[in-house]
């Protein structure tokens, strides 16, 4: 029985990031960049403050770690847990990086807008 | 440290719903942006903002559903210890039935408690109006007695509702005795005589017509009991009855409305209500506009409590106009007493129309006291038997703690295991109050206290009984057993089944409270035959009385009762030992006092069996005996005369001289003190009584003679009279009813007493199995053995039952203090009867498990363990 449950809920889970497919939200794609902006200081909170900052907006640790665990799940990073600190209640902190599909699927994302950028006729823009 | 400056409580919230792997990342960002906040904007925000962040982590992909699983763990571990909580229950059948009957004995007790402390405390709440009704009180200047008075000046309740503004109603309430007739029913009643006003101040709803109809003078409404018993079932509006107000004044009244039953928590109602302005009919001499007379009580409505100081303030402008009137006994002031608290007042308040509930508050403490110490008893039991049983858990706790059960868990499982005991218990308890405790007691008292199982109110006490009695009996026996190591156990250098200190001093209160309540139980039936057999000071056994109901009556009957052979003396009076008397002002020189008054035919006194103590009787048709007084002791202690005979008490400013000195007697009951009494003499024509000196073997024929008599002289009037001994009425059931309550307390304490006893002496032997064995095979006489087994408890024994008994007879003597005017001298049978009965127990313990010793196999005994 358990495994016949197992079975269900891993394979539905598989179903859905085939689905998703490879296409990014544009909330998802500045996650993505802010991540590779932070380079090695990618983690939550820096992330979160790097967002609100360019977003000028304030948003929740909660809410990034949606989008996180939905850009995980995406294949678009990965991530790994850092050594102990002594700051922060001694607690280890979660690093992000993006993954080769992820800078695939960013490198997509602004092609298809620099191509569309290039097809707009100039006047319509002044 | 910043850590210790984040929320707690959020703290402790984001760990319990945040998925565990996520936990550590999670609440490190939210601390190390804390820390930020702090420098940024000060600790307060900086705590805000956490409180936001953690509200809005609550959202599906942290919220930890996967902690569901850990959650299932909990659950079969709890499983667990209900399965072997009912395992040791059903295993020691003993220690589980002495655990469970004590426990819902005392529980049972509790709830009776509560049933009956509600009961008093909701005396009168029924009124929806009880926060802006006040009673009129007239505060007198006397010495002593009652400050106040609740009779106030007949025309205040006008002057009131038309000079003060804040009084927005005013009610009166007079009462008067008359004859109702209905076809042949026909009786003596007392009849309410109010404003219309009265029921809309008191919530009594009527069953059937209109309150409205109050208003109107020919209208009656009666209670329901009245309306039983003249009309059956049958709705009565529209009937009508017959009113005889005295010889010539009678009226005929239609029924208006029928109140509904009232609400058992009372502290007056009315059996018949008619309009006020009747009072002319029950006394003729009425006007209401004379302060000098007096009307039974004055209520009045005040809307706003702030209004309440200047309300007193100007109604003191009407001190006056009463005092110029009544100048023997000038009022001081008005006071006004709300409706709300009356009930707690009125054992205060001379002459207040609502009795007061002040005997019950002292139940209900007697009552609470009583509930702590039998919980006391079976909490004792259930620590003293889980602590010396704990030999036989052993086992299961070292296995437990070696898988990894920490003691915290440990505890918690014998706590859980108490709760669950706990909880069966208050089962029992409540079905024990509800059928057994609460109907006994009501049946006793023949009153009901509407006890109601489906309360909010209730099943919180219950809850909270439930965790007190749960966790103060559980928690030294988990803390107690937890404690053990798990080494020591298997190694088996743990000692156990022995009692230790703690054990040996909750037997010693044990000890001791069950002394205390079974010196209760008996002192108070000593007491009740005690106070059956106390003198009155007078003769009742040979006296019989009968009420008289015009003038002539006294002259008639007498002649006629004169003739009978079994008659010894016949005489009169104004009012009569155990029914009725007057109070009068007597003024002598040094002190103004009020005493009680009688005015009596000559051989009244010599009729009743009073005794003289100095002086003479009166004289008949002697003229100087008309401006002579007889006093009794107490009136001449109260006044401190050394030579009373020949003193002058001065009534109205009447000069009377003292001509005797009777014997103190007890009026009305052993309940109230004796007050300070003068006889006066009385013409015939003025008595309202008749007392006649009998025969006593032949007292039962005589007063069916009586009773033949005044049928024949006034068939319209029923007979109004009675054997002299029933005048104090359930006076002496209640006090047997004292000394059936505590015998029936004793008796719970004594089982309990000796089943905790029981369970720890045998518990005791069982552990000490093998010894005994030993001690069998050698041959060692069982008597010794018993002895063996008594000498553990017999220094405890003689120390718990010194102190309990010294103890116990300062706590008897305290109650019949508090409790009764008059009781039995103190002596020391309670104390005697309490430790012989605890001794009894102990040998009865003794010898119940030396004849289990002696069925026992040695073999098997040796074998154990």
């Amino acid at each position: 029985m358990k495994q016949i449950i197992f079975h269900y809920v891993w394979s539905s889970n598989k179903k859905e990031i085939d689905m998703k497919g490879s296409n990014l939200g544009e909330f998802q794609e500045i996650v993505l960049l802010s991540i590779l902006i932070l380079d090695d200081e990618a983690y939550g909170l820096k992330i979160q403050q790097e967002l609100s900052t360019r977003l000028k907006r304030k948003m929740s640790r909660g809410a990034l770690h949606t989008a996180l665990t939905r850009l995980e799940e995406k294949g678009f990073i990965s991530s790994h847990t850092g050594g102990a600190t002594a700051e922060r209640g001694g607690r280890r902190k979660r690093f992000y990086t993006l993954t080769n599909a992820g800078k695939e699927s960013l490198k997509q994302a602004r092609e298809l807008r620099e191509e569309m950028w290039s097809l707009v006729p100039k006047l319509s823009l002044s | 440290m910043i850590g210790g400056q984040l929320p707690k409580l959020y703290l402790k919230l984001f760990e319990w719903f945040c998925k565990a792997e996520l936990f550590e990342e999670l609440q490190g960002d939210l601390e190390e942006a804390f820390e930020e906040n702090i420098k940024l904007y000060g600790v307060r925000k900086a705590r805000n903002i956490y409180r936001l962040e953690v509200l809005k982590m609550i959202r599906l992909s942290v919220v930890g559903f996967g902690q569901f699983h850990s959650k299932l763990n909990h659950f079969s571990m709890f499983r667990n210890y209900l399965k072997t909580s009912m395992r040791s229950l059903m295993k020691n059948p003993l220690s589980s039935f002495i655990n469970i009957f004590g426990l819902s004995m005392a529980i049972g007790v509790c709830v009776f408690t509560y049933g009956f402390a509600r009961w008093t405390f909701d005396t009168d709440q029924f009124h929806e109006q009880k926060d802006r009704i006040y009673l009129v009180t007239s505060v007198y200047d006397q010495e002593d007695g009652f400050p106040a008075s609740g009779i106030t000046p007949r025309p205040l309740a006008k002057v009131l509702a038309a000079d003060i503004s804040a009084i927005k109603n005013t009610c009166r309430i007079d009462y008067g005795r008359v004859i109702l007739k209905h076809g042949d029913e026909v009786f003596h009643e007392n009849i309410h005589l109010v404003d219309p006003e009265y029921l809309e101040f008191f919530t009594f709803p009527l069953k059937w017509g209109s309150p409205a109809a109050l208003s109107n003078h020919n209208s009656i409404i009666l209670s329901e009991r009245m309306s039983e018993k003249y009309f059956g079932d049958e709705n009565p509006v529209g009937e009508t009855v017959i009113m005889m107000f005295n010889d010539q004044q009678r009226k005929t009244f239609e029924v208006a409305g029928v109140a509904q039953e009232f609400p058992t928590s009372r502290s007056f109602h009315f059996n018949f209500l008619i309009n006020y302005d009747n009072i002319k009919l029950v006394a003729p001499d009425e006007n209401s506009n004379d302060w000098g007379q007096s009307v039974a009580a004055t209520l009045v409505e005040i809307d706003q409590p702030n209004e309440l100081e200047n309300t007193k303030k100007s109604m003191t402008k009407y001190l006056s106009l009463r005092n110029e009137k009544r100048d023997d006994l000038l009022i001081s002031g008005f006071e006004l007493e709300p409706l709300k608290t009356l009930h707690q007042k009125a054992h205060n308040i001379r002459s207040c129309f609502a009795f007061g509930s002040n005997s019950d508050e002292k139940a209900v403490l007697f009552l609470s006291i009583i509930s702590v110490f039998i919980m006391a008893l079976a909490c004792f039991n259930y620590i003293n038997i889980a602590i010396i049983s704990a030999s036989k858990r052993l086992k299961e706790i070292g296995i437990r703690k070696t898988i990894g059960a920490s003691r915290r868990l440990v505890a918690v499982q014998f706590l859980i295991e108490n709760l669950f005991v706990t909880c069966f218990a208050l089962m029992i308890g409540l079905v024990l109050a509800n059928y057994l405790f609460i109907p006994w007691f009501e049946g006793m008292f023949s009153f009901s206290m509407g006890f109601n199982i489906a309360s909010v109110q209730l099943w919180s006490y219950l809850l909270g009984i439930l965790l007190f009695t749960g966790i103060s009996s559980g928690i030294y026996p988990a803390l107690y057993i937890s404690k053990f190591q798990v080494v020591g156990i298997f190694k088996g250098t743990i000692r156990f089944g022995r009692d230790n200190a703690l054990t040996r001093i909750l037997l010693g209160f044990q000890l001791i409270l069950a002394s205390l309540l079974i010196a209760s139980g008996v002192m108070f039936t000593l007491n009740s035959s005690y106070m059956h057999n106390r003198s009155w000071g007078y003769e009742p056994l040979s006296l019989i009385y009968t009420r008289l109901s015009d003038p002539s009556a006294y002259q008639l009957l007498a002649t006629l009762m004169s003739q009978n052979p079994e008659v010894k003396a016949v005489s009169g009076a104004s009012g009569h030992l155990g029914r009725s008397h007057d109070d009068l002002i007597v003024d002598m020189p040094g002190r103004k006092l009020e005493v009680r008054e009688m005015g009596v035919g000559a051989e009244y006194l010599a009729v009743t069996g009073l005794q003289l103590k100095t002086g003479r009787w009166f004289k008949a048709h002697h003229q100087e005996d008309k401006q002579a007084i007889i006093v009794n002791s107490s009136f001449v202690d109260s006044f401190s005369l050394n030579d009373p005979i020949g003193a002058v008490a001065k009534i109205d400013s009447v000069g009377y001289r003292v001509i005797g000195v009777v014997n103190d007697f007890h009026s009305y009951s052993f309940e109230e003190n004796i007050e300070p009494t003068i006889f006066r003499l009385e013409d015939p024509e003025r008595f309202n009584f008749m007392a006649i000196q009998v025969n006593p073997e032949k007292k039962l024929e005589t007063y069916e003679a009586l009773e033949k008599h005044w049928a024949s002289l006034f068939p319209d009037v029923p007979f109004q009279g009675g054997y002299q001994e029933d005048t104090w009425g359930d006076y002496f059931r209640e006090i047997s009813i004292h000394g059936r309550f505590w015998r029936a307390v004793a008796v719970i304490a004594i089982l309990l007493a000796g089943l905790g006893l029981y369970g720890l002496v045998s518990l005791n032997v069982a552990g000490r199995t093998k010894e005994f064995s030993v001690r069998k095979i050698l041959g060692e006489d069982y008597w010794r053995m018993g002895i063996r087994i008594a000498k553990h408890y017999a220094r405890l024994f003689g120390l718990a039952l010194c102190l309990g008994g010294g103890i116990s007879y300062y706590f008897v003597d305290t109650i019949f203090t508090i409790s009764y005017a008059y009781h039995i001298p103190m002596n020391g049978w309670g104390v005697v009867a309490s430790v012989f009965t605890l001794l009894v127990v102990l040998v009865l313990v003794v010898f119940v498990q030396l004849s289990m010793l002696k069925k026992r196999s040695v073999v098997k005994g040796l074998r154990t363990e």
